[in-house]
């Protein structure tokens, strides 16, 4: 079994999310909500502008999961709470997310939890964001 | 104007839906993934799958058709609709060919500061009726108005 220890930062990194990957996200996932892309309905309904799909972050969180693990069959759980809506400018650099993934349990049947700390500007944008997962095999990945 | 709560307990019709290989592809790349096992049949079989998975997150897509129809039954726009959380539990990734059936419950309605938070449940099986992931998601229903403060 892969040699992990509670507290130990497993993975770890920045992703952007520019208007560009909320048009795609769109048609890819099928939720054309226009909250996602068309500021004058996000204003009207008393939003700061056009957010991210959550479940896009929530997508961006699963990508450090299943590049750790090394399949996405490793993943048994994964659940998110929308904390903080991630506003995304209408500019060419987007926003910054922060995901790091740390070990909670190593359990006996060879599971192992998971926290994701997801950030924006240094904020919690998911929080109780968890996942339970088979660990990558210690057979020299990195 | 509060949603009935007489609806909590409903279950919908399942929601049929076919994982397809260029949906798979189409959703890794919108998610920037380039792991080869979501559009790659080799480097899938070597990783002892049938053939191309799916990302976590792309049963949404079959989850979402449910909520379309609870969303209908109970007359919600989703301009109103906030995502409050999101859980899944798997019992397998999703694999290309798949047919799935999506089956939603209205598992709860709470009243909080004038909005609805709705829990709802999402049930996927395969074409042997075997499970494959179960979803759980909170909604919150902002009330109807013309919110410009």
């Amino acid at each position: 079994m892969a040699d992990l220890a509670v507290g130990q930062v497993v993975a770890d990194r920045e992703y952007r999310i520019t208007r560009e990957n909320l048009v795609r996200y769109a048609g890819a996932s099928g939720d054309f909500n226009p909250i996602h892309w068309n500021d004058r309905v996000a204003r009207a309904v008393g939003l700061p502008g056009v957010l991210a799909h959550g479940m896009l972050t929530m997508a961006l969180a699963g990508r450090l999961l299943t590049d750790w693990a090394g399949d996405p069959g490793a993943v048994v759980e994964y659940s998110v709470r929308f904390s903080r809506p991630v506003v995304v400018p209408d500019d060419d650099h987007g926003v910054a997310v922060q995901v790091s993934a740390t070990v909670t349990e190593v359990r006996d049947d060879g599971l192992v939890a998971v926290d994701l700390a997801v950030k924006v500007d240094d904020q919690k944008v998911l929080t109780q964001a968890r996942a339970l997962a088979r660990p990558p095999k210690t057979d020299g990945g990195s | 104007m509060a949603i009935d709560s007489s609806a909590v307990g409903r279950v919908y019709p399942p929601q049929p839906y076919e994982v397809s290989r260029e949906k798979v592809r189409e959703f890794a790349e919108a998610i920037g993934d380039t792991n080869p096992v979501y559009v790659d049949v080799e480097a899938a079989k070597e990783a002892s799958h049938d053939d191309v998975v799916a990302p976590p997150t792309f049963v949404m897509i079959p989850v979402m058709r449910g909520f379309d129809i609870l969303m209908e039954d109970l007359g919600i726009e989703y301009a109103r609709v906030v995502h409050v959380d999101q859980y899944f539990n798997y019992s397998r990734p999703l694999v290309v060919g798949d047919r799935l059936e999506t089956t939603t419950t209205l598992d709860a309605i709470r009243q909080v500061a004038g909005n609805d938070l709705l829990t709802i449940r999402n049930d996927v099986h395969d074409a042997a009726r075997a499970h494959v992931c179960t979803a759980q998601a909170t909604l919150l229903i902002r009330p109807e108005e013309n919110g410009d403060g």
